[in-house]
């Protein structure tokens, strides 16, 4: 990382404060060192401890001056209209999960075959439960969803989430049925779990950082302070199995699965256009599969309505928004 | 003719802090009202007389609807005539030879003006159209004019200002949008920030129709604390005064959005939803913290950023609510100076433009000039602490918002008695 101007640890310590100072360590500009300041504080302010403010301010700032992502700092991170709990151990829910979990609520609302069937959404790898628990806030009630995390700490936090989103009285009561269970999704035991007539969304974001992306792309925050097995697919076993790219060994599978359940849309979020094109290449190249899905897209950091057709590899596919590849999004024939 | 009297009471204020005689003071008689005002009075309380009678024979809802709109008028007129006939009266009684009768007369005359001057300025309120923004709640902008960090700090000041005008009012506001400057120095002499912009909230019902005067440029005259040999520096702030839709929209507010009729509709295809990107790769290879949202209506260019909140959720819906509510004023300010231009150059003498200095503040001179209707107020503390000098303030900018409604019907009256008489009646603002 280049080093900062010394100046503009002066500009931030005499207009703003030297917390500011402190905080541009890992800001790197003085909008977002007053910004984050402007949240601790906030936070303080609205939650009570027995320390001193003075102090919490000093603990706080310096802990994220130290490195600590913002969101273990403070404990949670927003997404949609929740507040999400954040622990270390627990990956942080991103922005771009943010765009396409309300773009795919707004898809699937549209075409909800009728309003007494309750929509059906397995979430596998969920982490601290935002997709599932933010589409269970923007679908309209019952929905049933099921979330699956290899983590006991990501399930107990998903539950934790449900929970705390529901008390502040961001989710609806309760007449959903929502579980968060822990297994593995490569255990062959994993299937009879999941019966469900027919799943209406199966989604994924699953750890796909290759080990060498993970070394030299990744941001320090990530890589020091975010859990790897959130990031990076160690399963070297099954990668040889499958006959993928390690990276790539999350998709092999969801797509096994997919072709069993047979969900009437799937949605995976992906590093970037390669793997975007090599998740697509697994759907083309596999018949039962293009079969269920001849609608295949990618999706990118800020998915809308409006595509536009552009060549990957043999094939053309529709592109949806703007910023770079994030998702690959499939949808069966009879739900057009 | 425009130096007539004014009945309204805070321009009669204004006009007496002025060094202008109390004219009000005298037992006058009708003359208070500009005659063509009166005249437009007594029009429209001829015809509201004519429907009701029209009524009681037979009904008809559009007769009905016009009686209804009318009525204020009517009310305004007979009591403000019936105060001035009472005037006037007093008056003849005051030549009366008998000096109890006289002492008697006296006695009411004070009394009896003041009722007049109430009253006149409830029928001027009568006949000017109200605002059609004047029952919202209010976004007040503010912005420092181009220039060095003096500025910034007024903005802050300014920002200050209107907040504890509001606490001290008792009116509930929120924080939309507070960004502290990037560049430059040290803290105002009295603690400001370097304020970049700032939004800030009145969720009071009708908090634009008390504010909409703010708008438009503030000046400070002072000596900036880093300034060593005392010259004074003179800055400007713009304050900008947007119509807002309340906090949680009701069902009436939301389709207001989608009815392409409203002024707080815009066509979403036409705006350019722009996020912060992350550095690098994105995704699952950083976790930022940014959330910033900046939307662009790509036909008029209006750009609204938003970044206050750690949630991009938060900042989106804020950004949309901002951009609705410039639309709207845009909107609205175009068809005013459609209007405004139909009319006569009568007007052009009122007019403000937005590159205009409404309000000087003079530290050295702790004082704060009203540009508009020529209002002095020492005590510059109390003003900018929002306290009852900036209430005097405030009103006397009230009066001269009524005033130039004023001129603007009696222009139109004028225009229809002219005998080519254009087109129709040009819309009222
Ligand atoms: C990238 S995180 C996604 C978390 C969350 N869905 C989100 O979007 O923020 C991947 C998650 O997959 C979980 N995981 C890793 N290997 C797994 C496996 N074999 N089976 C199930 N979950 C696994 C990790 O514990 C982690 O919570």
């Amino acid at each position: 990382m280049p080093r900062l101007r010394p100046s503009l640890f002066w500009t931030a310590r005499r207009d703003i404060s030297p917390f500011a100072a402190l905080l541009l360590r890992v800001c790197r500009d003085v909008p977002s060192a007053a910004n984050e300041l402007r949240w601790i504080r906030e936070h303080i302010a609205l939650t009570s401890s027995p320390a001193p403010p003075k102090f919490r301010l000093w603990k706080l700032c310096e802990k994220r001056a130290k490195g600590t992502p913002l969101q273990y700092v403070l404990g949670t991170q927003p997404f949609g209209g929740l507040e999400i709990k954040c622990r270390p151990g627990v990956l942080i829910p991103r922005h771009e999960t943010e765009a396409y979990t309300t773009e795919l609520a707004q898809i699937l609302v549209r075409h909800q075959p009728s309003s007494s069937t309750p929509l059906s959404i397995l979430d596998l790898c969920t982490g601290t439960g935002c997709i599932a628990l933010g589409l269970l806030s923007l679908l309209p009630s019952p929905v049933h969803i099921h979330g699956i995390d290899i983590s006991p700490t990501a399930i107990s936090l998903a539950n934790t989430n449900l929970h705390h989103n529901t008390r502040l009285g961001l989710l609806p009561p309760q007449p959903s049925s929502i579980h968060f269970t822990p297994a593995d999704i490569f255990s062959p035991f994993l299937l009879p779990f999941l019966t469900q007539p027919t799943w209406d969304l199966l989604i994924s974001n699953p750890p796909y950082i290759s080990r060498g992306a993970f070394a030299r792309e990744t941001a320090r925050a990530v890589r020091n302070y975010e859990p790897r097995l959130a990031l990076v697919p160690d399963r070297d076993g099954e990668t040889a199995v499958l006959g993928c790219a390690s990276e790539d060994v999350f998709y092999a599978r969801l797509l096994q699965l997919a072709g069993i359940l047979a969900p009437r849309r799937v949605f995976f979020e992906v590093a970037g256009i390669e793997q975007a094109a090599r998740v697509v290449d697994m759907v083309r190249g596999d018949a039962r599969l293009s079969g269920f899905y001849p609608q295949v897209e990618i999706w990118r950091d800020s998915p809308h309505e409006e595509y536009e057709m552009q060549r990957v590899r043999n094939y053309e596919v529709p592109f949806r928004g703007s910023g770079g590849a994030r998702g690959v999004y499939l949808c069966r024939h009879d739900q057009r | 003719m425009l130096a007539a009297p004014w009945i309204c009471r805070s321009c009669a204020r204004s006009l007496r802090s002025a060094g202008v005689p109390r004219l009000l003071r005298r037992a006058s008689t009708i003359a208070t009202l500009p005659p063509a005002l009166v005249e437009r009075a007594r029009k429209i309380a001829a015809e509201h007389d004519k429907l009701t009678t029209a009524l009681e024979t037979d009904f008809d809802q559009k007769t009905a609807v016009r009686v209804g709109e009318t009525s204020r008028v009517a009310t305004a007129l007979r009591e403000f005539e019936k105060a001035n006939a009472s005037l006037a009266e007093l008056g003849s009684l005051l030549e009366s030879n008998d000096a109890e009768l006289r002492e008697l007369a006296q006695d009411d005359l004070e009394s009896t003006q003041a009722q007049l001057a109430d009253l006149g300025r409830k029928l001027s309120v009568a006949l000017t159209p109200k605002h059609p923004f004047a029952d919202m709640p209010c976004l007040l902008e503010i912005r420092p004019g181009p220039g060095g960090t003096e500025g910034r700090f007024f903005a802050d000041s300014l920002f200050r200002m209107y907040k504890s005008y509001c606490d001290n009012k008792g009116y509930p506001t929120r924080i939309v949008k507070y960004d502290v400057s990037e560049s430059d120095g040290q803290k105002g002499s009295e603690g400001e920030v370097a304020l970049q912009e700032a939004i800030l909230e009145v969720q009071q019902t009708g908090a634009y129709g008390e504010f909409r005067g703010e708008s438009g440029m503030h000046r400070v005259q002072r000596v900036p604390a880093t300034e060593k040999s005392g010259r004074t520096h003179t800055s400007a702030v713009a304050v900008w005064v947007l119509p807002s839709f309340p906090e949680t929209p009701s069902t009436d507010a939301e389709s207001e959005w989608d009815n392409p009729e409203s002024d707080f509709y815009i066509d979403v295809t036409e705006v350019r939803v722009e996020t912060m990107r992350a550095r690098g790769a994105g995704g699952q290879h950083v976790n930022k913290t940014e959330s910033a949202i900046r939307l662009t209506h790509m036909p008029t260019g209006t750009m609204v950023s938003m970044q206050d909140s750690r949630s991009q959720h938060t900042n989106r819906r804020e950004a949309w609510r901002l951009l609705r509510s410039r639309m709207a004023q845009q909107k609205r300010e175009a068809r005013e100076e459609l209007a405004q231009n139909l009319k006569s150059s009568v007007l052009a003498s009122s007019q403000i433009t937005r590159g205009d200095k409404i309000r000087t503040y003079n530290y050295q001179q702790d004082r704060c000039t009203e540009h508009r209707s020529g209002l002095d107020v020492h005590n510059l503390p109390n003003v900018l602490e929002g306290g009852e000098k900036l209430g005097e303030i405030f009103e006397s900018v009230q009066g001269w918002l009524t005033e130039r409604d004023i001129q603007t019907i009696l222009a139109e009256e004028q225009a229809e008695a002219a005998p080519k008489g254009k087109k129709g009646k040009g819309a009222l603002p």
